[in-house]
């Protein structure tokens, strides 16, 4: 399984660059059911990688890991240097450094949008509270809805959601963002609102792991594809050479139908 | 409109013109009301739409007329005895309190109505409600006056009082709707200080309402009826005046940046009035100014600053390890004061309580410290928390530590309403932390925890609220350390807090649950520590949600307070029930007053439950 993981072209933008993720041999299980199977892969700084796989293949599970709303149970997960293991300081930097996207975008319901952004930075960075929200302002700013600032998140479609669950991780000022399906939950109309903001941070040079079903997204931003399927990863490589090449069987029958 | 010469007798509004609150900007805003139907469209829609809804009309009409008619034959009864009622009112409300002390029971009540006028004004809280709806209100009166008036066992010039009174209201309506016409329904009046004007009204009808005089002199009864009363009447006018005057006070202020502030902590004035108004207005401390200035005050200085050093220390931001090991050392010193205490090895290392309690709120304060950690301000600020929770617990504890000057023969100094309503409070206040604490720790990760609050939870729930009291009354003592007491009062509160406590903590559960998994996974996302998780993400969504429940537990205690007669205290429920129908002049006088303590409890309760209602509605703001 792990001589998949080879020789994939590295983009000349990202040469040189640091490695930010290292996952080594990592394995889960739920029980009895093994989830993540020795799943084996480096990030770099600045490199944008999409994870494609069927239903159930792990792909949350796997970035979930990454910032230990998941435990891995064998194999190591290093994030800018820092192991992920029991101890808490490991953990809290490491969740410091990684911001998170959900597919149902978890805003706090009972604070307003410029207080779900502002809340993290000041709790967690001691920021004081002028600071943040002019981070805060700037950050929605960044993400098209200023205006909506002092509003509840009960009161924003879905699109708009999205972008304030995105401000908010970025007030953190994250060195990393994971995003697991962030565009799946939203209406047709909404997703390019959400995909927009997501290119443009592509664009600023953040390190970022996605999942998700946006072909169009992965062809266009990603510089690199992980193919997983049952818990393992089944192939790597360009956008170019997965669309257009690709290697096993599995993928093949994925794109098929896929796409 | 027509109403220019009309108003020109009196000069009340322009009516055209600025109101005094401001209210028509707002009044945009509130819905009008409907447009008035036909009496008789609206009896064919309401009453009488279809046969079954015929018949049910009727029947329930004559069962409400029939039960109306039994009501007020009983009330109205010559048999009555609301004398009985009258000449005891002292004895209900503060059983036997100092006579001459009285002037104290006025103060706190004072008091706690400043409170209220200076809230309602700081908030500019104002409900609106349309001139029209106000008029059908006042007609609605008037014609159930009018059907007293036909009901109850009146001669007839009686029922010609209750006739004139409902007409006049009726008159009211339909002067309203003859001037204003539809006008009526988009004209807005503030309700507070309508409302306000009322009880103006209400008050103002003790100086010249004949409605008797009724006291013990020398322990006989002695009735003056048709006479106004004197005793009341500048009480009750200086608590008028004392409303208004906080409210007008209020609504001044609250543009300030002063009026912000002191609305912001209005809560933590609320939370400290009842212990303010009963142990320091009510009880009157003896103070031994000696002590105070050798013991009491060195001691609060030396907690406030040093504790105070040490916790702008410890909010120093990334003091890391070593941060934490001096606030588990200062966890640690606050326990072992209170481990000395209780096996007796007190002599060992003797302290005052309040040193004990400074101790462990230091422990307490220390482990939150890398929470409030941030800039200078915000340390100073936490520093001054330190110091501001030292100055309430030392001033306190005092207070309650020093005997009192009044002189009573009883156990407590509180009896009557005031005792009720004072074990009822404190059981709030005590009981609702207490009970988040427990629904916390039951779904908490910790077995330790986790078995502890379930046991004590579920051991408290199986057991009936009489053998809780029983047990803090009669066999709590056995269980503190010696030197150390608890006045009966305390005791009784104790109980009630654990008692409600357990059942607060099943409501908090349910609303814990309910909290969505993925909050919990945004807050780790987002680096929140365990303790932030809970306090600004979990517990706001999980207590919002429990608002309904919650309130109603909190008045079922309040009402199970009229327990306390079973170990011994004497109660608002115990006056009525058992010491008036003992007296011998009223002797099985029992229904009077237990009919106008129910309306007591009601009246309580109706408004928690109202409030209970405005809350939610408030916070229900936010979500979906
Ligand atoms: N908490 C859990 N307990 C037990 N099994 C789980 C748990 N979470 C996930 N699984 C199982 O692990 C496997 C991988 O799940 P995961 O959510 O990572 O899939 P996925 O690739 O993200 O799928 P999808 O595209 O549907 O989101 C699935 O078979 C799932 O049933
Ligand atoms: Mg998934």
């Amino acid at each position: 399984m792990t001589e998949s993981t080879t020789a994939v072209p590295i983009p000349d933008r990202l040469k040189g660059a640091n490695d930010m993720i290292e996952c080594d041999q990592v394995n889960k299980w739920y029980g009895d059911f093994q989830a993540l199977k020795d799943v084996t892969a480096t990030i770099k700084e600045r490199e944008v990688v999409v994870v494609l796989g069927p239903s159930g293949s792990g792909k949350s599970t796997w970035i979930r890991c990454i910032n230990r709303l998941e435990q891995h149970q064998a194999g190591r997960i290093v994030v800018d240097g820092v192991e992920l293991t029991n101890d808490t300081r490991n953990i809290e930097k490491i969740r410091s450094e990684v911001g998170m996207v959900f597919q149902q975008f978890n805003l706090f319901p009972h604070l307003t949008v410029l207080d779900n952004i502002t809340l993290a930075p000041r709790w967690v960075k001691k920021q004081p509270k002028s600071e943040a929200e002019e981070n805060g302002m700037a950050l929605l700013e960044r993400v098209g809805i200023p205006e909506q600032a002092e509003k509840f998140p009960g009161q924003l479609s879905g699109g708009q959601q999205q972008r304030v669950a995105i401000a908010r991780s970025l007030a953190m000022e994250p060195r990393v963002m994971l995003f697991d399906e962030p565009t799946s939950a939203l209406d047709p109309e909404m997703i390019k609102e959400v995909l927009d903001v997501m290119k443009e941070l592509a664009r600023e040079g953040m390190t970022m792991m996605v999942v998700t079903h946006e072909m169009g997204f992965a062809r266009e931003v990603a510089d690199r594809i992980i193919f997983m399927e049952a818990g393992a990863i089944v192939e790597e490589g360009t956008p170019e050479h997965f669309f257009t090449n690709p290697d096993s069987d599995r993928t093949k029958l994925f794109l098929s139908q896929i796409l | 409109m027509a109403g220019g010469e009309q108003y020109s007798g009196v000069h009340v509004l322009d009516p055209e013109g600025v109101d005094y609150t401001g209210a028509e900007v707002e009044a945009t805003t509130v819905k009008p009301d409907d447009p008035p139907m036909p009496p008789v469209q609206w009896m064919k829609t309401n009453l009488f739409s279809s046969v079954a809804n015929s018949i049910l009309t009727v029947v329930s009409g004559l069962f409400a007329l029939w039960a109306i008619r039994g009501i007020l034959g009983f009330i109205f009864d010559p048999e009555r005895r609301w004398e009985a009622l009258a000449t005891n009112m002292r004895l209900l409300l503060v059983k036997s309190y100092p006579f001459d002390q009285m002037i104290r029971v006025w103060v706190s009540f004072a008091i706690l109505l400043g409170l209220t006028g200076l809230a309602l004004g700081l908030s500019r809280s104002g409900a609106l409600a349309p001139v029209s709806r106000i008029a059908s209100t006042a007609r609605n009166v008037g014609l159930f006056l009018i059907l007293v008036g036909f009901l109850g066992p009146f001669e007839l010039g009686g029922r010609i009082r209750w006739w004139i009174a409902g007409a006049v209201l009726v008159a009211v309506w339909f002067g309203v709707w003859r001037i204003m016409g539809d006008k009526a329904r988009f004209k807005m009046v503030p309700m507070l200080p309508f409302t306000l004007v009322l009880l103006g009204i209400l008050v103002g009808t003790l100086w010249v309402f004949p409605y008797g005089d009724y006291r013990f002199v020398d322990n006989n009864p002695t009735f003056e009826a048709g006479t106004v009363a004197m005793t009341s009447k500048i009480g009750w006018s200086s608590m008028w005046l004392t409303l208004v005057g906080a409210w007008a006070v209020g609504v001044a202020m609250s543009r300030s940046s002063f009026g912000v502030g002191l609305r912001k902590s209005m809560p933590l004035i609320w939370l400290v009035a009842p212990f303010f108004v009963t142990w320091v207005v009510m009880r009157d401390p003896d103070l031994d100014w000696d002590h105070v200035l050798s013991t009491d005050i060195p001691m609060f200085l030396g907690f406030a600053a040093i504790g105070g050093v040490i916790l702008f220390f410890l909010s120093k931001p990334g003091l890391g390890e070593a941060g934490r090991l001096i606030a588990i050392a200062l966890v640690v010193l606050g326990l072992a004061t209170w481990v000395f205490a209780f096996f007796g090895w007190a002599p060992l290392w003797p302290m005052l309580q309040k040193a004990r309690l400074s101790f462990l709120l230091l422990g307490i304060f220390a482990l939150a410290a890398p929470t409030f950690a941030g800039e200078t301000a915000k340390r100073l600020r936490f520093a001054g928390g330190w110091v501001g929770a030292m100055a309430l617990l030392h001033y306190f504890a005092t207070m309650i530590n020093t005997t009192s000057t009044l002189e009573i023969a009883e156990p407590s100094f509180l009896g009557g309403a005031t005792l009720s309503l004072f074990v009822a409070t404190m059981t709030m206040i005590f009981s609702f932390p207490l009970g988040v604490l427990l629904a916390l720790g039951r779904t908490s990760k910790l077995p330790i925890f986790r078995v502890l609050c379930t046991t004590f939870i579920e051991v408290v729930r199986g057991v009936p609220l009489i053998s809780i009291l029983f047990f803090f009354v009669i066999g709590f003592s056995l269980f503190l350390p010696q030197g150390m007491s608890m006045s009966q009062v305390a005791q009784i509160c104790l109980g009630y807090s654990l008692f409600s406590a357990a059942y607060l903590a099943e409501n908090v559960r349910g609303g814990l649950q309910s909290v969505r998994r993925g909050q919990f996974e945004a807050a780790d996302a987002l680096g929140l520590t365990g303790l932030q998780r809970t306090g600004l993400i979990v517990l706001p969504q999980a207590l919002r949600v429990s608002i309904p429940p919650l309130v109603g537990q909190l008045i079922a205690t309040y009402k199970e307070t009229s327990l306390i007669y079973i170990v011994g205290g004497f109660d608002l429920l115990t006056v009525a029930n058992r010491v008036i129908s003992n007296q011998s002049d009223f002797l099985g006088a029992k229904m009077e007053p237990l009919i106008f303590v129910s309306f007591l409890y009601w009246v309580v309760a109706f408004s928690m439950s109202k409030y209970s209602q405005t809350l939610e509605r408030k916070l229900g703001l936010g979500t979906r």
